[in-house]
């Protein structure tokens, strides 16, 4: 069997729902059903065949061609299986994301990996604000899972995270690590202003220095054991987090925000 | 157009009608007499075998005013998670706990309710409550307004102004702000807040003025009394949800000297410190008080299981209970001096020992207080819990046996510590009609709601008796509101505007002279903006004012 292919035919102007095209969705669906499936575009209800030239049964194994960033909702609350895209997502990519593997050869739009819960999601482009966020006004963001961004992420990175793994090889903006409970955000590159801003818990391992701001406390320079172990599970990612020349154990630790517990910590590589 | 109502069994408690098969003849909104001779009936309903009611009416529920919104802004989730589409004849909208307000209208008439009355009208928040409340559909509405912690009022009274002179301020602030009723929420206590007091009994001094709250019920009851206000003052009183709060009740019953009160949402304030959690029922005490005390009515504001919203004038409460929100976020904040709001988001569970006993103390005082024409049919919505829950309130009033099936899942400590098992009233479908109803109608003032006689408003509600009365009030057949036909099974089939109800009792105008100096120095509007005017309510042509005759008025 092959891969359950979406090619989109032709960018609509109001934004799509992608949330039905997931694998556990569509796994008891003939092809012709998924067909007839309706996809709601602004006021609009489309019919995917409408919107995409649909080849493959594999549901499994979903891919999504000709991508474009007004494609939202993609592998919503996946649940196992594989969603391949080439091109650019729209928000909320991942949504409540339960299990399953999400890649995006471009970029994606706000609030990807928006309260995911398990799995893996990779995007090779850049990333727009809350990644890995809580909707507004809910109180817990990503719960589990790893995300892999090879560009760089918008601002608010892990707003409210409460556990799992951001990996971020360029820059991250500012409020990264925002009001996070828990979790760990890594990030290659530079990042923003109020780093950690009313962060409880939770880690942040940054390889530049940032701009901290007051109310979090130099707590001097460790080496710490669990940073090999943290990296050895990064090996089997396709990513600089995987080189061997990226890992370190030797850091500068902040603690903050002080505003907040307090039991937060940055971690900056010390070269 | 001429309707006819055939054959229905009719419960009228305001005229005395109890489950009799009567015929009702609806003529330009209004009911009318048989007529005598052959008028064409241009509509008969043939309602035999079903059950007649006039309009439900909710007399203390929070659909309008700022602390709704501020719910609504603080729990998007509750507006994600219950999105309701708009059709041909209604507005989309959402909320479950917080409903939007034209879903709030339809669900409540979709209930059979014709009417509900906001009970904490802040008087420099009242263009507002009123603006929101004109876009709930169907339903009357009304206000009262809330008094009691206002810097003003406060000033008045440790200057020692004479009973005259407060009456007048309170029948102005009536006027100012379209009013039929005059709350008090904490008397003094919302102001003590602010002056870091952090609790605040009946006999306690207000640190600033030097007032009680005692002093301050004493001065409004009578207040509303003399200008004849028929609603009694509304009365949340002091320590909500403290336990052991049930003494600071009784001594508010005994203080307030036989003046008319209504005691609101008294499952809050009714609860000992007795047993291994230092939290028990006080409903057998509370409850015999107001069974010997006739001026004191009360609503009951139940509680029932699951997520809800708390939203509050009583800051000082609030503040206190913020511990206890879930999920885990609160605002409380002060309103322009006059006032303050807490909102905090509450799950009330089955399993919890404290929550389990609250719902058994809520029906523990239905059952107790024996009048049905003193006591409301209430959750105090959405404190105690969504007002789309009345139905099954209803059936555990109304069937014991599945009263006892719930009570037998809760906290079994809280089993142990309440006597409901042992209560066997049930109460007749006549008994949830003064309730919700004539009982409502008659302390709110309303001359010509409530009932199903000649000459009243045709607000109709029509089930099939069920007896499942959760399924049978969940669903009536047909609710007419000012005699249209606004709901078919349980669905709305056309909606309209309903009337905004107030009473304008007399003031001595001279009372402007000190307020407008007030005003000019100490508050953020002008005397002249502050109070609304008919128009505002009236002018877009849907609203309208209906004024209610005051006590010793001639109806």
């Amino acid at each position: 069997m092959s891969a359950l292919t979406f090619t989109l035919k032709h960018r609509t102007a109001q934004r799509v729902d992608m949330s039905p095209l997931v694998c556990h969705l569509l796994k008891e669906l003939k092809v012709a059903d998924i067909a007839a499936l309706t996809l709601q575009s602004g006021k609009h209800k489309l019919r995917v065949d409408e919107l995409f030239t649909i080849e493959g049964s594999d549901a499994q194994n979903i891919v999504i061609k000709n991508s474009v960033d007004n494609l939202d909702f993609i592998g919503k609350e996946l649940d196992g299986g594989c969603i391949s895209v080439s091109g650019d997502a729209g928000a909320y990519l991942g949504f409540g994301m339960k299990a399953g593997e999400l890649k995006v050869s471009g970029n994606a739009g706000l609030y990807a990996a928006c309260e995911m819960k398990k799995g893996y999601l990779e995007i090779a482009g850049n990333t727009g604000d809350f990644l890995g966020a809580a909707l507004p006004g809910n109180k817990m963001g990503m719960k589990g899972g790893t995300v892999l961004v090879k560009g760089n992420a918008g601002e608010r990175v892990g707003d409210h995270m409460r556990r799992g793994n951001i990996l971020i090889e360029g820059n991250a903006g500012d409020y990264c690590g925002s009001r996070m409970t828990a979790g760990t955000i890594a990030v290659m590159g530079q990042t923003g202003r109020y780093l950690g801003y009313a962060m409880h818990r939770g880690t942040l391992l940054l390889w530049t220095q940032p701009q901290l701001s007051a109310s979090f406390n130099d707590c001097g320079a460790h080496t710490l054991a669990f940073l090999p172990i943290l990296f050895a599970s990064f090996k089997s990612l396709n990513s600089r987090f995987a080189d061997v020349s990226s890992a370190f154990n030797r850091v500068q630790r902040y603690a903050g925000d002080m505003s907040e517990t307090g039991h937060g910590e940055v971690l900056v590589r010390i070269a | 157009m001429f309707i006819k109502l055939t054959g229905g069994t009719v419960y009228d408690p305001a005229s005395g009608v109890d489950g009799q098969q009567q015929d009702i003849y609806i003529q330009d909104g209004r009911i009318v007499k048989k007529p005598t001779e052959d008028v064409k009936v241009d509509k008969e309903y043939d309602l035999k075998g079903k059950v007649v009611m006039s309009g439900a009416i909710d007399m203390h529920t929070h659909i309008g005013g700022g602390k709704g919104n501020i719910a609504r802004t603080l729990l998007p989730e509750d507006h994600r998670n219950d999105p309701v589409h708009r059709s041909d004849i209604t507005r989309s909208g959402c909320g479950h706990a917080m409903p939007s307000s034209f879903v709030t209208g339809y669900r409540y008439a979709e209930m059979g309710y014709t009417a509900g009355f906001e009970p904490a009208v802040l008087p420099i928040n009242a263009r507002q409550a009123h603006m929101e409340m004109a876009d709930i559909p169907i339903l009357d509405k009304g206000g009262y307004v809330m008094m009691g912690s206002d810097d003003y009022l406060l000033r008045m009274l440790t200057a020692k102004k004479d009973q005259k002179a407060i009456n007048d301020y309170v029948a102005w602030t009536m006027h100012a702000a379209k009013a039929i009723g005059v709350k008090v929420v904490n008397p003094g206590g919302i102001s003590a807040f602010k002056f870091n007091q952090r609790k605040l009994d009946l006999d306690e001094q207000n640190a600033h003025y030097g007032v009680t709250p005692r002093d301050i019920l004493r001065v409004l009851a009578t207040a509303v009394k003399e200008i004849g206000v028929t609603h009694p003052l509304h009365v949340h009183g002091c320590n909500l949800g403290v336990p052991g709060n049930m003494q600071t009740t009784l001594d508010t019953i005994q203080g307030i000297g036989g003046l008319p009160m209504h005691l609101t949402h008294i499952q809050f304030h009714s609860y000992g410190t007795e047993g291994d959690f230092k939290f028990s029922s006080g409903v057998a005490e509370i409850a015999e008080a107001i069974n010997r005390n006739k001026n004191i009515t009360i609503d009951v504001g139940q509680i029932l299981f699951g997520q809800t919203v708390t939203a509050s004038g009583d800051s000082m409460r609030q503040h206190a209970n913020h511990k206890h929100g879930s999920p885990n976020k609160w605002v409380t904040m002060d309103i322009e001096c006059d006032a303050g709001c807490g909102v905090v988001p509450f799950k009330y569970k089955d399993k919890n020992f404290v929550n389990a006993l609250q719902w058994a103390i809520g029906l523990e005082t239905f059952l107790l207080v024996d009048d049905p024409w003193r006591i409301f049919l209430t959750t105090d919505h959405p404190n105690g819990a969504p007002f789309t829950s009345y139905p099954h309130l209803i059936r555990l009033l109304m069937d014991r046996s599945f009263r006892n099936e719930v009570l037998s899942t809760i906290h079994p400590e809280a089993q142990k510590m309440t006597t409901l098992a042992s209560i066997e009233r049930e109460y007749t479908l006549q008994e949830i009609a003064i309730m919700t109803r004539a009982g409502a109608a008659k302390l709110i003032g309303l001359k010509d709601r409530g009932g199903l006689s000649a000459g009243n408003w045709a607000d109709i509600t029509i089930y099939t008796d069920n007896n499942d009365r959760q399924k049978m009030f969940e669903k009536p057949d047909y609710v007419f509101k000012d005699g249209q036909l606004v709901v078919v099974n349980g669905k709305v089939v056309s909606t309209k505007w309903g009337t905004t109800h107030v009473v304008r009792p007399d003031f001595d105008p001279s009372v402007e002279k000190g307020l407008k100096d007030y005003f000019d120095r100490f508050l953020t509007m002008k005397l002249g903006n502050f109070k609304m005017s008919d128009d505002e309510i009236t002018e877009d042509g849907r609203g309208s004012i209906t004024v209610h005759p005051l006590n010793g008025d001639v109806a």
